[in-house]
């Protein structure tokens, strides 16, 4: 296709400000789906996606449409994005396929903090920026008001900002016709080597890695030699295709386009995504900008709660690893829980999303540690780099530990201002900068460590603010920080699956919640068992397991002995799936309710 | 050598059901009494040729209320029994008793009838309790029964009693057993109150209404129990049981230590050479199958090696001879005698008071 028809796009929003009801919108008015197999969410493929209304994986969709009777028809590429704050990468991936993007707003909620990261992203990357409202229909929009913020925000006049409704399909036609209007055609060059960008790829057991590309220069074809740039990697192309929405072949992609590549690459490893793909043979020598590799930023362990299903979880993690190149681990062996999966994650978002896939795809019951940063250790010249609170050194063995930092901005009511910054400051935070929106709303960024935010921040932001204030950060760097790594003991045997690194102000508090919570949890046993919480040697809290008296059958008689027998049996079998710390059974519910972070964080002021 | 066994003889039927028992046992069945004894005889024949090398050392009339049924009933059946099976003259004959059903001539016909051993189910001498474990019968009637049963003629006699009850403290606990000592009965069962799920009072306990007993109160009681009765010259010979000296029950010792025993009459279970069966048990189909001819088992199992281990370990560690040290894990068995929770001697290994409150633990760690 001329590439002058071409149209790239993509649309930013905060979650649930309507970007999918707007994609399937699209869908409908181009008539890229059949009526009979269209459904909400169109997009959103995964059963996890469609159960919690929120985008995880990149989509791409194809859309023809001409904008008046008689013009051409128009090649519209719709990049869907994940709008959560652990997929920002995801996000950028798209912008780095795309000339432009709807940057669409709520107009009963305002701008909201992905609002603005995801507007910076975008205009960062250079792209058109087509403000628009949506939810105009709703009783308590404020269209005007919203309106004028979003100008502010972009540049221009509260005039230019589009108004529609997805829901109800208002304004979704003068929409479209608005990134035809204003979103660059691609502008490379058809008749130059191939480079094609990955912006994104699945794994088919039987294709192998399908990459999601954007066709900068040249051509592919079905069967080309193509060559990774970044691994000099060559293999030979199987299919290339265009998303209409379902992937339907065709014979070429040239400059413009999007679509996918069938790449005959078995491993994910050959064919990353922000990779450039040229042609084996008169193929381009410099790559496109790629963008960042995605950081995990929280670790915890991931063990099979059946200890020989240790095998079945790495070839899950294996696979899983095909279509989510983000997820990271090496494997951890842990004394109380044996052998398992040091996992890096995005976010904690990503970290649950990946559990529950293990859970659901593999068939896996899982035991998960509770998250923690990564923390770089100093000692001298050297910096050792820990994922795993117990393989954090003894305390007075080097000479600081820094902890990752981030820039967070909290977008809230201005009534709400106070409770905001009463969390932030008992979250280690430091102000960086106040803004007003408009008399109402105002615009908070944080300088906090990521630690304190990973947990329950915004569940604490959501019920100090009535739900209003919205969140998202970026990622600032490395600070040292006065932590300590505190360890829990049972009898005097350290667990290591509850070790945590914690700021010294918060170690009494983290270590009384952890021993009262496992006193609870620990069932009473033949001795008496104390639990202690220990900085280094240095006991700072303890609770005490009181020894079991009676554990019989009262009655054993009446020849029913079998009955007797199987109950012990039961038990028996019970105890076999305790986990065993020095001479204490420790049932497997307690590791997963004593880790469990949907409780608060720990030390917070309830 | 001759095979020594156990007969137990199952009688289902009940005036009322307590809230706390599980056991084989129905209210208003009373009518079936005469067809039920015609069947026990009935059984007794399809089965004595099976077990005609065996000589029985003892019987035991259990429930349910034996004594439910007129003692010349009970008389009959006994008679019959001994014509069926090879039961030694001087074996222990026991009849469970339930205090509200028994007058002296009753008891009279009892003894004359060959019973040589008296169970009551007293439970409590506090009202309070026997209120809370819905049994209808007063402290009164305990009392009542217990001296006809000394009237009647010379017989061991057992109280059973039940500590942990919602509502009982470590007091009246105190005052059941001191009441029970000033009887002077030759055989004390005292046992710590269950909850089995299913039975009213399980559904009680899970619905919330009555809370579940305290373990540790138990405990309380437990020590107490072993103090109090100890002092009073009573040997602690079973987690639950206690005895004067040569008053221990030889026919709970039975199970205890493995020997075979037949269960005739409804839902009751046998056991012969690693084989354990047991017979159907609604009373009515149990009726039906013997008046059929045929022998009612509802089902059976044969121990493997390894089950039948843990049987011998889980019933030879509630006694007070225990266990030869051989069968257990010798680093344990130690630790445990050292921790005081056994003790070993002779070769063997038993449990102290503390230990056998502690069995099931005990016995899965050895």
């Amino acid at each position: 296709m001329d590439q002058a028809l071409i149209r790239n796009f993509c649309i930013v929003a905060h979650i649930d400000h309507g970007k999918s009801t707007l994609a399937d919108r699209f869908l409908e008015l181009t008539h890229s789906v059949a009526e009979r197999q269209m459904r909400d969410q169109y997009l959103d493929r995964m059963d996890l996606e469609r159960e919690r209304g929120i985008t995880i994986k990149a989509q791409a969709v194809r859309l023809r449409y001409a904008p008046s009777p008689g013009a051409p028809d128009y090649e519209l590429n719709l990049i869907d994005t994940p709008g959560h704050v652990d997929f920002t990468y995801e996000v950028s991936r798209s912008l780095a396929a795309c000339e432009g993007a709807i940057l669409l707003v709520d107009a009963a909620q305002g701008i909201e903090a992905q609002t603005l990261a995801n507007f910076h992203l975008a205009r960062e990357a250079g792209l058109a920026i087509i403000p628009a409202l949506n939810k105009i229909d709703l009783p308590a929009a404020d269209p005007d008001e919203v309106a004028r913020e979003l100008a502010a925000l972009v540049g221009g006049e509260p005039a230019d900002v589009l108004r529609v409704s997805a829901k109800s399909g208002d304004g979704v036609p003068a929409l479209l016709d608005a990134v035809i209007d204003h979103v660059p055609a691609p502008s490379g060059d058809p008749a130059a080597p191939l480079r094609a960008l990955v912006f994104d790829s699945t794994y088919d057991p039987y294709r192998g890695v399908i990459a999601y590309l954007r066709v900068v220069d040249g051509e592919i074809r079905g069967r080309d030699r193509i060559l990774f740039l970044s691994n000099r990697f060559v293999s030979e192309s199987e299919e290339v295709g265009a998303f209409a929405p379902e992937p339907e072949p065709v014979p070429s992609l040239s400059a413009g386009d999007v679509g996918y590549l069938v790449t005959g690459v078995k491993d994910v490893r050959h064919a990353k995504v922000g990779d450039t793909v040229t042609l084996a043979r008169h193929g381009a020598t410099s790559p496109l900008p790629g963008y960042r590799d995605p950081k995990p930023m929280v670790w915890s362990g991931l063990f099979p709660a059946e200890g020989g299903d240790y095998p079945l979880l790495r070839d899950a993690l294996d696979k899983l690893k095909l279509s989510d190149a983000s997820l990271v681990y090496e494997p951890e062996s842990s004394l109380a829980l044996g052998f398992g999966f040091r996992c890096g994650f995005l976010g904690l978002l990503h970290m649950d999303i990946v559990k529950e896939r293990l859970e659901r795809e593999f068939n896996l019951e899982l035991i998960a540690t509770a998250p923690n940063v990564e923390f770089l250790v100093r000692r001298g010249e050297e910096t050792t780099t820990v994922h795993n609170p117990s393989e954090m050194p003894a305390p007075g063995t080097y000479d600081d530990v820094e902890e990752p930092f981030v820039i967070a901005t909290v977008v809230t009511p201005s009534t709400y201002l106070g409770p905001v910054m009463d969390l932030c400051q008992s979250r280690r935070g430091s102000l960086q900068d106040l803004k007003y929106l408009s008399p109402e709303r105002a615009e908070i960024h944080y300088l906090l460590p990521l630690a304190e935010i990973i947990f329950d921040f915004f569940d604490q932001l959501k019920s100090r603010t009535r739900g209003y204030a919205s969140l998202d950060y970026e990622h600032w760097g490395y600070e040292p920080s006065d932590l300590v790594r505190v360890d829990v003991l049972l009898q005097g045997e350290p667990v290591d699956a509850f070790s945590s690194v914690v700021h010294r102000e918060k170690s009494y508090a983290y270590g009384r919640v952890m021993t009262e919570r496992l006193q609870k949890l620990i069932p009473r046993q033949l001795y008496e068992v104390a639990i202690q919480a220990t900085i280094g040697s240095r006991v700072i809290a303890r609770e005490t397991v009181r020894a079991k008296r009676k554990d019989v059958l009262a009655k054993c008689y009446g020849g029913d002995i079998t009955r007797k027998r199987k109950l012990l049996e039961k038990q028996k079998e019970g105890k076999k799936r305790m986990r065993r710390v020095g001479r204490v059974d420790v049932p497997q519910e307690a590791f997963i309710a004593a880790l469990r972070v949907d409780q608060g964080a720990v030390g917070e002021r309830k | 050598m001759t095979e020594r066994a156990g007969l137990y003889v199952h009688v289902p039927f009940c005036l009322t059901r307590c809230g706390y028992c599980d056991f084989n046992t129905y209210a208003g069945l009373d009518h079936l009494a005469g067809r039920y004894v015609e069947s026990l005889r009935a059984e007794a024949r399809l089965t004595s040729p099976e077990w005609s090398g065996a000589t029985f050392v003892s019987m035991f009339l259990g429930g349910g209320t034996p004594t439910t049924m007129p003692s010349k009933t009970i008389a009959g059946l006994i008679a019959h029994l001994r014509e069926s099976f090879a039961l030694e003259p001087t074996a222990e004959v026991t009849s469970e008793a339930n205090p509200d059903t028994v007058d002296e001539p009753y008891l009279v016909g009892l003894l004359e009838a060959g019973v040589t051993r008296l169970s009551m189910g007293v439970q409590s001498f506090d009202p309070v309790v026997l209120d809370s474990l819905e049994r209808i019968h007063s402290p009164q009637s305990a009392r009542a029964a217990f001296t006809a049963a000394r009237a009647a003629g010379p017989s061991d006699v057992n109280l059973d009693l039940i500590y942990g009850a919602h509502g009982e403290s470590l007091d009246s606990w105190q005052r059941t057993l001191d009441e029970a000592i000033a009887m002077g009965p030759e055989h004390l069962s005292c046992y710590a109150l269950t909850i089995e799920p299913a039975t009213p009072l399980g559904r009680k306990v899970a619905a919330g209404l009555v809370p579940p007993p305290d373990p540790d109160l138990q405990a309380e009681m437990y020590d107490l129990t072993c103090s109090a009765l100890g002092a009073a010259g009573y040997e602690h010979y079973e987690v639950s049981n206690w005895a004067k000296p040569g008053h221990r029950c030889v026919h709970n010792l039975g199970y205890w230590d493995g020997r075979p025993y037949l269960g005739l009459g409804a839902g009751a279970h046998s056991f012969r050479d690693a084989r354990r069966w047991w017979n159907v048990r609604p009373p009515q189909e149990y009726l039906e199958l013997v008046a059929s001819g045929q022998l009612p088992t509802g089902g059976e199992e044969h121990l493997t090696d390894e089950e039948r281990g843990l049987e011998r370990l889980l019933l030879g560690l509630r006694t007070a001879d225990g266990v030869p040290k051989e069968w257990l894990d010798p680093a344990r068995a130690d630790r445990f005698v050292a921790d005081g929770l056994a003790v070993s001697r002779n070769g063997h290994v038993a449990l102290t008071d503390r230990g056998m409150l502690l069995a099931n633990e005990l016995t899965l760690s050895l």
